[in-house]
C-alpha cells in the first residue's frame, strides 16, 4: 500500500490497471480505481494525490478524523459534489469499471443510478412508505403497478424491514423510527439497483440496537452490492468492513485488509489513531 | 521569556489577597424608582407589546360598536319601507321598470337594424319608411305601460310623502330632545310634532288596488295582443331576436300575477326581524344611497366586485409568483438570483396610488386598446370599451400579491430540507424532477398558504380597486362566462374610501360603511388563520 502520499508523484508510476473484463467481473476484482485525485473546494484543496483501488462485492471503510476527506471523497464517487459551487477535480481520474466517471460525455444523472448513496441522517421523503421506494423508479418512467409492487417488497426485504411495514406501506416515512427510517433509506437505494451503494456515516444518529440491526443489513449486501462506508466509529469499520482506508489531512495514509489496519498497522499515524491516541 | 516573568506576581497577588477579601456575592443594583436597569429596559418592551395588543383590540372593539348598531337603524329602515308603503308600491314599479328593459331591448334591436341597413347603403326615407310599421308596434307596447305607470307615481308619491314626515318628525324629536337636554324648555314645547297616521295612509294606498288590478289587467291585455301581432323586422337576420323578445314578453306578463298577490298580501304594521334586517345587508343585492326612493344597503355587489377583483388578480399572480420562487430558488444562477430578488421585492415599495395612477393613465387604455385587435377577439369580453373595469384593476392588484406570494413561497420552497434535494439526487433524478416530485409538494403548503396571504393582500387593497376598478355599483353578470372580467365593479375597500367621508357621522349610511369594514376584517382574519394552519401541518409534515 502506498502510504507515503506525497504531493510529487511520479506520473510515470506503472498504473496497477484492473481487469478489463466488466459486467461479469469476480468478486474481489478492482471495481473503483481512484488515480492521483486532486479535489477542490473553490481554492481550498480538500483531497491530495489519492490513489485508491476498491474491490467489487466487498464492504470497504472509510476512517480518519473529522475534516480528513473522507465523506469528500466518497460524494466524489457519485459525483454528489457537482451540487456544491465551485468544487472541481484538478488532477487525476476516478474509474469505475474502466469508466472515467468524471469525463466529459458522462451524465451525472445515470451515474448515480449506478451508484447509491445512504446518508448520514435519515432523510426518507415526506411520502408514503411505497412512494419512497418507488421514487427512484418512477423517475425513470416505470409505472407497471405489479413491478412496483415487486420491487417494494423486494427491496424491503433486503433491508430487512419486510416484516415491520408490510402492513403499512401507504402510511408516511416519517412515521418510523429512526433505524427503521434509516433502513427505507437503504431499501429506497437498492430499489434501482446501483453496483455500489455509498453510505456516509449511517448509523451516527443511531441507537446502538439500531446500529447492530443496520451493521447486521451491511453483511447481507455485500454479496450483492460493493458497499464503501465512511464511518467514526472504529469498532464499526473493524466489525462490518473488508478493508480499511485510513485518511487524514485530506491525504490516503494507509489501505488494507481491515484485520492489518487494526491490528498491524505499517503507518504510525495509522497506529496512533486507531489505538485512539489521537483523533 | 517576558510573560513567564510578568505573570507570576499578579497570581501570588490574588492568592494572597483572596483570603483576607470577604465573600461578597450579594447582589448590587442600581435603581430608579424602585426599578433596576433590567427591569427598566423588560418594561419598556413589555410595555409596547402590551400597547400594540391593547390598541388592536381597542380597534376591533370599536368597529364591531360603530357597525353593529347599524342593524336596529336598517330595522327600522325597512320598517318604513313597509310601513309608508313604499314595498306595496314596489311591485308595481317592478313591472314599470322590467318594462323598460323589454323596451331597451327593442331599441337595441332597432339600432342594429338601422346599422345593417345603412351598411347596405339603403337611403335614409326608405329606411324610415322600412322601420315604419316596427316603430309603430314599439310605441304601442311603450305606451300599454302608461296606466301602470300613471297610477305607480301616484301611489309612489304618497307613500314617500309618508316616508318623509316620518323622517321629519324623527328629526324633530332629536332636536327637541337637545332643547330638552340643555333646559330650553320654551323651544322645546314651540317643536310640534304631529305622528304620521300610517293606518289611515295604509287604507289609501289600499283602496287604490282595485284600480291597480285594473291597471295591471289593461296594460297585461295591450301586451299580450302586442306579443301576438309580431312585426316583420326589415332586416331579416334579426327576425330570431324579436321571437326571442315575445318570449322574454311572456316571461314578463307572467310575473303579474305575483306582483298583485304581493301587493294583496302587504301589511303595512307587520314588524320587520332583526334577522331581516341582517339578511338585507349579507344578502342584499343593492347597495342604493341617498336615494328619493328607498336605500339599499347590500354587501352582494361589493363582495362579489371584490371576489372578482382578487380571483383575477391571483390567477395572474400566482404563477408569476409561484413560477419566480421556483425559478429563483431552484434553478437560477446565483447573479439572477441577486438581480431578480430586489427587484420582486421592490415591487411593494411602489405606492399603490402610484400604481393605481398608472392603471388609469396607462394600463387601462391600453388593455382597452389591445383588446379592440382582432387577432385577440377570441379572448373573452374582448372588446370592450370601459377602460376602467375588473380586468384592470385585477391587473395592477396581481402586481401587488407577487412580491408577497413570491417571498413567501420562496422561503417556503427554501425551507424544504436539503436532506430531500441530496436523497433525490443519489437516485439519479435530474433537476426537473426533483423540483416538481419532491421540493413542490414538501413546499405546497407553503406555497398554499403564501397564496392565501397574497389573497389577503389584495382584498384589503383600496387605492387602486378605487381608481381602476371602474366603481359600478352592480353585481358583475356571472351569466356571461369569463367576459363578466371586463365588467367594471365596485369593491368593500373602495366603498369605504369613496363613501366614508361625505356621511353623517352616527347615520344608517355611516354605520352600514362599518359594517361593510367588519366584513373586510373577518375576512382578513379567516384568510390569516387558515394561512397559519397551514403553515404549522407543514412544519409538522417536514418533521
Amino acid at each position: 500500500m502506498d502510504s507515503t502520499a506525497t504531493a510529487s508523484v511520479p506520473r510515470s508510476r506503472p498504473l496497477a490497471t484492473p481487469p478489463a473484463s466488466s459486467a461479469g467481473a469476480e468478486r474481489g476484482a478492482t471495481l473503483i480505481d481512484i488515480k492521483d485525485l486532486d479535489f477542490y473546494y473553490g481554492a481550498k484543496q480538500a483531497l491530495f494525490d489519492i490513489n485508491l483501488q476498491i474491490p467489487d462485492k466487498r464492504v470497504t471503510a472509510f476512517i480518519g478524523p473529522s475534516g480528513c476527506g473522507k465523506s469528500t471523497l466518497l460524494r466524489c464517487l457519485n459525483r454528489m459534489n457537482d451540487l456544491i459551487d465551485g468544487t472541481s477535480v484538478k488532477r487525476g481520474a476516478i474509474k469505475i469499471r474502466n469508466v472515467d466517471i468524471y469525463g466529459r460525455d458522462v451524465d451525472p444523472i445515470e451515474l448515480r443510478k449506478r451508484v447509491g448513496m445512504v446518508f448520514q441522517k435519515s432523510n426518507p421523503f415526506p411520502k408514503s412508505i411505497y412512494e419512497n421506494i418507488t421514487y427512484g423508479l418512477r423517475i425513470q418512467g416505470v409505472k407497471n403497478k405489479t413491478r412496483l409492487d415487486e420491487v417494494v417488497e423486494k427491496s424491503l426485504r433486503g433491508a430487512a424491514l419486510w416484516d415491520e411495514v408490510k402492513d403499512r406501506l401507504h402510511e408516511s416515512g416519517l412515521g418510523l423510527s429512526g433505524g427503521q427510517q434509516q433502513r427505507l433509506c437503504i431499501a429506497r437505494t437498492i430499489a434501482v439497483e446501483p453496483e455500489v451503494i455509498l453510505m456516509d456515516e449511517p448509523c451516527s444518529a443511531l441507537d446502538p440496537i439500531a446500529t447492530a440491526k443496520v451493521e447486521e443489513l451491511i453483511h447481507e449486501l455485500k454479496k450483492q452490492f460493493t458497499i464503501i462506508i465512511v464511518t467514526h466509529s472504529m469498532q464499526q469499520a473493524a466489525r462490518c468492513s473488508d478493508q480499511t482506508a485510513f485518511f487524514y489531512m485530506g491525504k490516503l495514509i494507509e489501505f488494507d485488509a481491515t484485520h492489518n489496519i487494526f491490528m498491524n498497522p505499517k503507518n504510525p499515524q495509522t497506529e496512533a489513531y486507531v489505538s485512539g491516541r489521537f483523533g | 521569556m517576558p510573560p513567564t516573568d510578568a505573570s507570576p506576581p499578579p497570581a501570588a497577588n490574588i492568592a494572597e489577597s483572596g483570603s483576607a477579601r470577604p465573600f461578597e456575592i450579594r447582589r448590587v443594583r442600581t435603581r430608579f424608582l424602585g426599578l433596576t436597569l433590567d427591569e427598566c429596559i423588560q418594561g419598556f418592551f413589555g410595555g409596547n407589546a402590551f400597547v400594540a395588543v391593547i390598541i388592536l383590540a381597542l380597534i376591533t372593539v370599536f368597529l364591531f360598536r360603530e357597525g353593529f348598531k347599524f342593524f336596529p337603524l336598517n330595522q327600522d329602515n325597512l320598517r318604513i319601507y313597509r310601513a309608508a308603503g313604499l314595498e306595496y308600491v314596489q311591485h308595481l314599479r317592478g313591472l314599470d321598470e322590467s318594462h323598460l328593459a323589454l323596451n331597451r331591448y327593442l331599441q337595441d334591436v332597432r339600432l342594429r337594424g338601422l346599422q345593417a341597413m345603412q351598411v347596405e347603403g339603403v337611403p335614409a326615407a326608405e329606411i324610415k319608411a322600412r322601420l315604419a310599421p316596427f316603430d309603430a308596434w314599439t310605441n304601442a307596447f311603450g305606451d300599454a305601460i302608461d296606466p301602470v305607470r300613471g297610477l305607480a307615481g301616484e301611489m309612489g308619491d304618497l307613500s314617500v310623502a309618508a316616508k318623509e314626515a316620518y323622517q321629519q318628525n324623527e328629526d324633530y324629536k332629536v332636536a327637541r330632545d337637545q332643547f330638552l337636554a340643555a333646559g330650553k324648555t320654551a323651544e322645546a314645547q314651540a317643536i310640534e310634532i304631529k305622528e304620521v297616521d300610517f293606518a289611515a295612509n295604509a287604507a289609501v294606498l289600499r283602496g287604490l288596488l282595485p284600480a291597480a288590478r285594473e291597471a295591471a289587467a289593461g296594460a297585461s291585455a295591450v301586451i299580450e295582443a302586442q306579443l301576438a301581432a309580431l312585426p316583420v323586422f326589415p332586416v331579416a337576420e334579426l327576425q330570431p331576436r324579436l321571437a326571442r323578445f315575445a318570449e322574454l314578453g311572456r316571461e314578463y306578463l307572467a310575473t303579474y300575477p305575483a306582483a298583485l298577490a304581493g301587493m294583496e298580501a302587504w301589511k303595512y304594521d307587520q314588524p320587520v326581524s332583526g334577522l331581516e334586517a341582517f339578511q338585507a345587508f349579507i344578502f342584499g343585492r343593492q347597495w342604493t344611497t341617498a336615494s328619493f326612493w328607498q336605500d339599499w344597503y347590500g354587501i352582494v355587489p361589493l363582495f362579489t366586485g371584490s371576489l372578482l377583483i382578487s380571483l383575477i388578480a391571483l390567477v395572474i399572480a400566482v404563477p408569476f409568483g409561484v413560477g419566480a420562487a421556483i425559478y429563483v430558488n431552484q434553478i437560477s444562477t446565483p447573479r439572477e438570483q441577486r438581480l431578480i430578488k430586489p427587484t420582486i421585492e421592490f415591487i411593494s415599495a411602489i405606492p399603490s396610488v402610484v400604481l393605481g395612477f398608472f392603471g388609469i393613465a396607462i394600463l387601462g387604455e391600453t388593455l382597452r386598446r389591445l383588446s379592440g385587435w382582432e387577432g385577440l377577439s377570441w379572448l373573452p369580453g374582448f372588446p370592450y370599451a370601459e377602460r376602467l373595469n375588473a380586468l384592470t384593476a385585477g391587473c395592477l392588484l396581481a402586481l401587488i400579491a407577487v412580491p408577497t406570494i413570491f417571498t413567501l413561497a420562496e422561503d417556503a420552497i427554501n425551507n424544504v430540507p436539503r436532506a430531500f434535494k441530496e436523497a433525490s439526487f443519489a437516485l439519479g433524478a435530474t433537476k426537473l424532477q426533483t423540483t416538481l416530485r419532491i421540493i413542490i409538494p414538501a413546499a405546497l403548503s407553503g406555497i398554499i398558504s403564501a397564496v392565501l396571504l397574497g389573497l389577503g393582500r389584495v382584498i384589503g387593497e383600496t387605492m387602486v380597486v378605487l381608481l381602476c376598478a371602474g366603481n359600478r355599483i352592480a353585481i358583475p353578470d356571472f351569466g356571461l362566462g369569463l367576459s363578466v372580467v371586463t365588467q367594471p365593479v365596485h369593491t368593500m375597500t373602495g366603498i369605504i374610501a369613496q363613501e366614508m367621508g361625505e356621511v353623517v357621522r352616527g347615520s344608517i349610511h355611516y354605520r352600514a360603511l362599518f359594517c361593510v369594514g367588519i366584513v373586510l376584517f373577518l375576512i382578513a382574519l379567516v384568510i390569516n388563520f387558515l394561512a397559519q394552519k397551514i403553515v404549522r401541518r407543514y412544519k409538522v409534515s417536514v418533521g
